[in-house]
């Protein structure tokens, strides 16, 4: 498991080429690291989300704001060359915000109700 | 594939156990998952793990892993004695294992009774005709009691069913090139090159592949993937730029007499040529001599 | 009323912290318990062989730019022409696989194991939650919903004066159910066999049609475009080398 966001994506294909040569091993890696950094930020940012007790909106802004970092943090651990790791900015930009997003509120909610409701 | 990394760890935890400083199950973990040969280590440290009974028992269900990893080191060190034991332990715990009955079938080999090994085989592919170790076995000992062109066979049959098995194939183009078939060697590695694309080994040796078939269009192809080879190497590979140098004059002297319209060929030669100088220069100044003369041959015959 | 529900902190320590963990607990079993099922089972000649074949056939559309024109073409030939080309489906056969299917009772007999192995333990679970923690309001959702969210929210429990944002534990289960899959994906590895969705997406696709992604490799071979990849190669190495000797 990633310690933090950012750290696990050591995987990465080592060709920096200028043709469009993708190792379909590498990119699969890639995209793997993408999701685990995503879900893991998503139960992190879902849990502290739930303890600092915000509600509504906040929240949900909270969401876009973690995985905004986590994008942001995944492109430096690329060295903002990002089409020599992925296909599409789209991939390390949107990829798993959905799938996040469930587990974000059901971590989000177990945290508030058992810090703030009871 | 191994990885920096991965190899980095394998050589830091085999001198740690080289000089006794334990980790001994960790080393011969990583060697099982990298697949790594390192046959006369994995026999000592395996054997000083399973001789001593407190340590083999904390490993608990990796014990038997543990013996057969030792086996087939033991089987690579021809010290049949100890790959004897392990097995006889092994067939005893699993008596109707398919995994011990390769083991056995591998003992067989190990002594030299390539025959005996090769029923074993058979009838235990009868059992269970899709089992890819064994049939990759059948082929080794084909190919190791000299029946080239049934291993050839065998290869092909296996092939034919996993087709996506790129050891196979590698297999098969060496024993092509080996035959001087060179025509179905190159299918091999055109094979080979469409499964690892990235990898220069393969367009290096399909280059060998075309120039050896010789002829102006295979040549002027063999230069091409010379060329990137050198280019995923970084032109690192001293082979690749003799065989552009190679190429290059060959071709000039196919097409001697005729148009000369590709003039573009000779930059990338006497870009590889100066290359190479510079290397030998660094590494082997003695050698230099000889390298210019062989450089020089070939302009002139140009 | 509705502002503020007072819930006691026993429902806490009873149901929804034993909900939850009982739900991650019952993730973790049925993994192992798939992987144990999933490893008894033997691979058929037939699709062990279009397995593979689907896997050089996509190798060679991927990297199709990396072999002499010829070489290309041969290979395309070889493979989909329609005499006996090997990615080549007759139209025949085609249905008649899916009518195969239907009438194999081995076939028949495997997905009933695989829709088995997925509903007993769901159902138990469901059934579970029902019996120990029906009625319960179990938690509140930090942000407000409308009223249409209701019936998902606080199934088992008819007041319709309560706040939507209220969950009821059957309810609660539900979003576990859901929630949970990034975590068993970050703890269970790569491969985690409880991702529902995806399992339930296969069966209605109705297992692995072999068939079929022949058929669409085949397309996809049809229509690239052979582009030799390597005069290309030859301008990098010129570079390469420059870069080297200067």
């Amino acid at each position: 498991m990633a310690g933090h966001g950012d750290s696990g994506s050591d995987k990465k294909s080592s060709e920096a080429t200028d043709l469009p040569i993708f190792n379909a091993e590498n990119l699969q890696s890639n995209m793997k690291v993408i999701y685990y950094c995503r879900t893991f930020m998503s139960i992190i940012g879902g849990v502290t989300a739930g303890i600092l007790g915000f509600t509504g909106l906040t929240g949900f802004i909270f969401y876009l704001i973690i995985m905004g970092a986590t994008s942001v943090g995944l492109i430096a651990k690329a060295g903002f060359s990002v089409p020599s790791y992925f296909d599409s900015w789209n991939q390390i930009v949107l990829d798993g915000f959905l799938g996040g997003l469930m587990s974000f509120v059901l971590f989000w909610t177990f945290a508030y109700d058992i810090v703030h409701i009871f | 594939m191994v990885t920096k990394i991965e190899e980095a760890e394998l050589s830091r935890l085999e001198s740690q156990v080289d000089n006794g400083g334990g980790g001994a199950w960790d080393f011969l973990c990583l060697v099982r998952k990298l697949k790594v040969r390192r046959s006369d280590k994995v026999l000592k440290h395996g054997l000083s793990i399973l001789n001593d009974p407190k340590k083999r028992s904390a490993l608990g269900p990796d014990e038997w892993t543990l013996y057969e990893q030792v086996a087939i080191a033991a089987m690579d060190c021809q010290s049949t004695e100890v790959a004897k034991d392990c097995i006889k332990i092994l067939q005893k715990r699993f008596p109707d294992s398919k995994r011990v009955g390769r083991l056995e079938g591998l003992f067989l080999e190990a002594k030299g009774s390539l025959s005996e090994a090769e029923t074993a085989y058979t009838s235990f592919l009868e059992e269970s005709p899709f089992d890819q170790v064994v049939q990759k076995r059948k082929i080794a000992i084909a190919k190791a009691g000299g029946k080239i062109i049934k291993a050839i066979e065998l290869i092909n049959k296996y092939l034919e069913t996993f087709m996506a098995d790129h050891d196979a194939w590698r297999e098969l183009a060496e024993i092509y090139v080996s035959l001087q078939m060179y025509k179905q060697a190159a299918f091999c590695y055109e094979e080979l090159i469409l499964s690892q694309p990235m990898n220069p080994l393969y367009h290096l040796t399909y280059a060998d592949v075309l120039y050896t078939i010789g002829g102006l269009e295979n040549l002027q192809m063999a230069k091409k993937y010379y060329a990137s080879t050198i280019k995923l190497t970084g032109g690192k590979n001293q082979r690749a730029l003799f065989g552009v140098c190679l190429c290059t004059s060959a071709i000039a002297q196919l097409s001697k007499g005729r148009n000369k319209e590709d003039k573009d060929g000779t930059d990338l030669q006497s870009l590889a040529a100066t290359a190479l100088e510079k290397d030998y220069k660094q590494r082997a100044p003695d050698k230099l001599q000889l390298l210019t003369c062989a450089l020089k041959s070939l302009r002139v015959s140009s | 009323m509705a502002e503020d529900l007072v819930l006691d902190t026993a429902i806490r320590d009873w149901v929804l912290i034993p909900l939850s963990v009982v739900m991650v607990l019952i993730g973790i079993l049925r993994y192992f318990v798939s992987k144990l099922m999933r490893s008894s089972q033997v691979p058929d000649a037939k699709i062990v062989k279009e397995g593979q074949l689907i896997v050089r056939a996509r190798n060679l559309r991927a990297s199709a730019n990396f072999i002499p024109a010829k070489s290309f073409r041969a290979r395309r030939f070889y493979y989909s022409n329609e005499e006996n080309g090997l990615l080549f489906v007759p139209k025949g056969q085609a249905q008649n696989a899916q009518a195969q299917m239907f009438s194999d009772p081995n076939m028949a007999m495997d997905m009933m194991k695989k829709n088995l192995s997925m509903i007993i333990p769901q159902t138990l679970t469901f059934a579970w939650v029902n019996f120990f923690f029906s009625g319960f309001v179990a938690a509140k959702i930090p942000f407000p919903l409308t009223q249409r969210f209701r019936s998902m929210l606080q199934n088992g429990i008819d007041l319709s004066t309560v706040d939507v944002s209220y969950v009821s534990s059957r309810s609660w289960y539900f979003l576990n159910l859901f929630g949970l899959r990034g975590l068993f994906s970050l703890i269970l590895g790569e491969e985690n066999a409880t991702d529902d969705t995806q399992r339930m997406m296969q069966m209605s696709g109705f297992g692995f049609d072999p068939t079929r992604s022949l058929g669409a490799e085949k397309d996809g071979l049809d229509i690239i475009q052979h582009d030799w990849a390597l005069p290309k190669f030859e301008q990098h190495a010129e570079s390469v080398l420059q870069k080297l000797v200067h």
